[in-house]
């Protein structure tokens, strides 16, 4: 097993101490043979070990190579790319619209936020106002989307440290938020419901009774994960003082979200540069002094606590109206009729394009097959999602395809502090810290 | 590492904040060969590459314009020649475009936010892409580690100074740089069952050109 490839003569795999070479590097290779020899080769006490790119405290497919002073960390170096899909290279060889089909599947946890920061860049390069029903449903979809997927890290978070109970608990309550989606959507996640311009379609009947169903059950239920982790001693042990990072740091590694909040920055893009009508709405920014990985508990649940606040308010004051800008160049009437099962075509619409108009025909034919086309010119737009700032770069040269997009994923970032955050630590801490980052491989291969 | 930070309530939105106008004319006042375009409320200074490192610890370190983070890093590829076709205006009511380049570019844009004053502005530097070369920002912001990688690793960019300057989302031995705009679509070999090449997305049927 104890091997040095660069020593002259090779010798068997059980070779001795003495047949390795001493004044080389000693490279290791397990393979099987007594450990005690391991060990007595070994000069250095580092040993690097592997962690992933199937694991499961990983979050999917994220590979860790730890270098090991006995239980030790003293590096963590994150490999990524596992999962790169190329959705960014995609993106630039299908209509605008079509973008939104792709982009919901970066960050697959929170698939809403992509959706809508990809239709606000291509409505910020048109230049228009989305409808303010459309406004206030976003809103509503997000910070429903904001919780579940919080209710997904404190799922698999509890899951990593052995609280299995956590995990049924908070996967129940996401599938209640789920079914609103698909409610609206047709789907789970991936929904490409919010489009450039306003939402695929308006929000169903029974829309603001499902809210309102889920408004009063889930503040129980977040009271039931504090009775169970806050004075958890497990829990407590597990988290507190781990994977702490101070907020210079975090701007050094260009870290937002939960992670800067947690750190005693008050930092918000909904606060800072509202968007989607945010102003509109009252509710705090929770943060702690802490920085360490029990901080970033606290943050997300009181997170979840603000954003059913924001839902409130928004469903109080939901304006009635259109869900999608009136500019026929862009997109077909929004108030059309649904079959009972949410989708079908709408008979006047029908009549109308078949029956009335040549040119309603030719219009809604060029908008099916090619899109339309966006002025030149290049956006950024950042919106707050659930793990920081997720910023779209757009550049379009005027056509019916995007040119270049560009996705600032908040996971892709903040996954470079991991190893900051678990020098020093034990291995264990390792999967505490990750857990605490909350990234999602999807969005940092993309 | 940075020592220690104790969080101060000078941070988070309460710095003071500082108009678009004022940053361009803090950054021109002590770079005058920077220039700066605003268009739909977006600040862009155009810095030389050999600008680069300077402007950024300035934008860094200065009081007025202090941005802590480097929020953003990415590429685009401007090939040479008439690349970008012509569209009419004639039934979409969009102003036309036209671009035509004598020498192709990779343009690279670094957003740039405060958080203690509110504000972000983009840089934007452009390296020829034949060439491309740019001195790393990883001295400067530690995040642009990752980026950069990207950036390498979808455009071919050398980043000078960069501490591992390696490919990161594709695989290590893979060829080409897949974001250029010469990079062919399909065609490459994979190690399917039954088929070594991709065939090329039809998608690419569906013309630029709308009208």
């Amino acid at each position: 097993m104890a091997i040095d490839p660069n020593a002259e003569t090779r010798t068997d795999a059980r070779g001795t101490r003495a047949d390795v070479k001493r004044d080389r590097e000693v490279e290791l290779y397990v393979e099987g043979a007594d450990w005690e020899t391991v060990v007595d080769a070994v000069e250095d006490e580092t040993l690097t070990v592997n962690m992933g790119p199937q694991h499961p405290s990983t979050h999917g497919v994220l590979r860790l190579v730890l270098e090991l002073d006995g239980e030790v960390v003293n590096k963590l170096t994150p490999i990524i790319g596992y999962l790169h899909t190329g959705i960014e290279k995609s993106a630039e060889f299908r209509p605008w619209v079509q973008g939104t089909t792709f982009v919901t599947r970066m960050d697959y946890l929170a698939p809403l936020f992509n959706e809508a920061a990809y239709s606000m860049g291509v409505e910020k390069l048109l230049d228009i106002e989305v409808p303010e029903r459309a406004q206030a449903a976003r809103v509503i979809l997000l910070e429903f989307n904001r919780i579940a997927s919080h209710l997904v890290w404190l799922a698999t978070g509890g899951m990593e440290l052995g609280s299995t109970t956590m995990m049924v608990f908070g996967f129940r309550e996401r599938e209640h938020i789920l079914d609103l989606f698909e409610s609206q959507s047709g789907l789970r996640m991936n929904h490409a419901y919010i489009r450039p311009g306003g939402l695929a379609q308006d929000v169903t009947d029974d829309f603001v009774q499902r809210c309102e169903t889920l408004l009063e059950l889930l503040p129980r239920k977040i009271a039931e994960y504090e009775d169970l982790l806050l004075r958890n001693p497990i829990w407590n042990d597990r988290l507190r003082d781990v994977g702490h990072i101070d907020a210079q740091t975090c701007y050094d590694y260009g870290i937002t979200g939960p992670l800067l909040r947690a750190a005693g920055v008050p930092w918000d893009l909904r606060k800072s540069n509202p968007y989607s009508g945010y102003e509109q709405y009252d509710f705090d920014i929770p943060t702690e002094s802490a920085g360490d990985c029990f901080a970033r508990f606290l943050v997300r649940i009181e997170e979840m606590r603000q954003s059913m606040r924001i839902i409130r308010q928004a469903l109080d004051t939901l304006p009635g109206g259109p869900v999608m800008v009136a500019d026929k160049r862009i997109a077909w009437p929004s108030q059309q009729s649904l079959g009972p099962d949410g989708i079908g075509n709408d008979p006047e619409y029908i009549r109308h394009i078949m029956g009335e108009s040549m040119e309603a025909l030719i219009n809604h034919f060029k908008l099916v097959t090619q899109g339309f086309t966006v002025p030149a010119g290049q956006v950024y737009v950042p919106i707050e999602s659930p793990r920081g700032e997720l910023g779209y770069a757009m550049t379009s040269t005027g056509t019916n395809k995007p040119y270049r997009v560009h996705v600032r994923d908040p996971s892709f970032v903040n996954l470079q502090a991991a190893d900051v955050m678990s020098r020093g630590h034990m291995v264990s801490d390792v999967v505490v810290v990750v857990a605490s980052l909350d990234p999602v491989m999807g969005g940092v291969d993309r | 590492m940075s020592e220690l930070y104790v969080p101060s309530p000078t941070h988070g939105l309460t710095g003071g904040s500082v108009s678009l106008q004022d940053i361009e004319a803090r950054v021109l006042g002590a770079f005058p060969e920077v220039t700066a375009d605003v268009v739909r409320d977006e600040l862009t200074l155009h810095v030389a590459p050999e600008l680069l490192v300077e402007v950024m610890t300035f934008c860094r370190d200065d009081e007025q314009l202090s941005c802590e983070l480097l929020a953003d890093l990415a590429g685009i590829h401007w090939p040479a020649g008439d690349h970008i076709i012509e569209r009419q205006a004639s039934t979409t009511g969009w102003p036309e475009y036209r671009v035509s380049r004598e020498h192709g570019a990779i343009e690279v844009n670094y957003i740039l936010r405060s958080v203690t004053r509110n504000h972000w502005f983009r840089l934007s530097v452009a390296t020829p892409d034949d060439a491309p070369a740019l001195p790393s920002v990883t001295g400067i912001y530690k995040t642009a580690n990752f980026h950069e990688r990207e950036v390498y690793d979808f455009f071919g960019v050398e980043f000078t100074g960069h501490p591992d300057l390696t490919r990161i989302l594709m695989p290590d031995d893979w060829l080409g740089h897949p974001h250029r705009k010469d990079y062919p679509l399909g065609g490459v070999e994979v190690d399917y069952k039954n088929d070594k090449f991709i065939p090329p997305p039809n998608q690419r049927d569906l013309r630029e050109v709308v009208d």
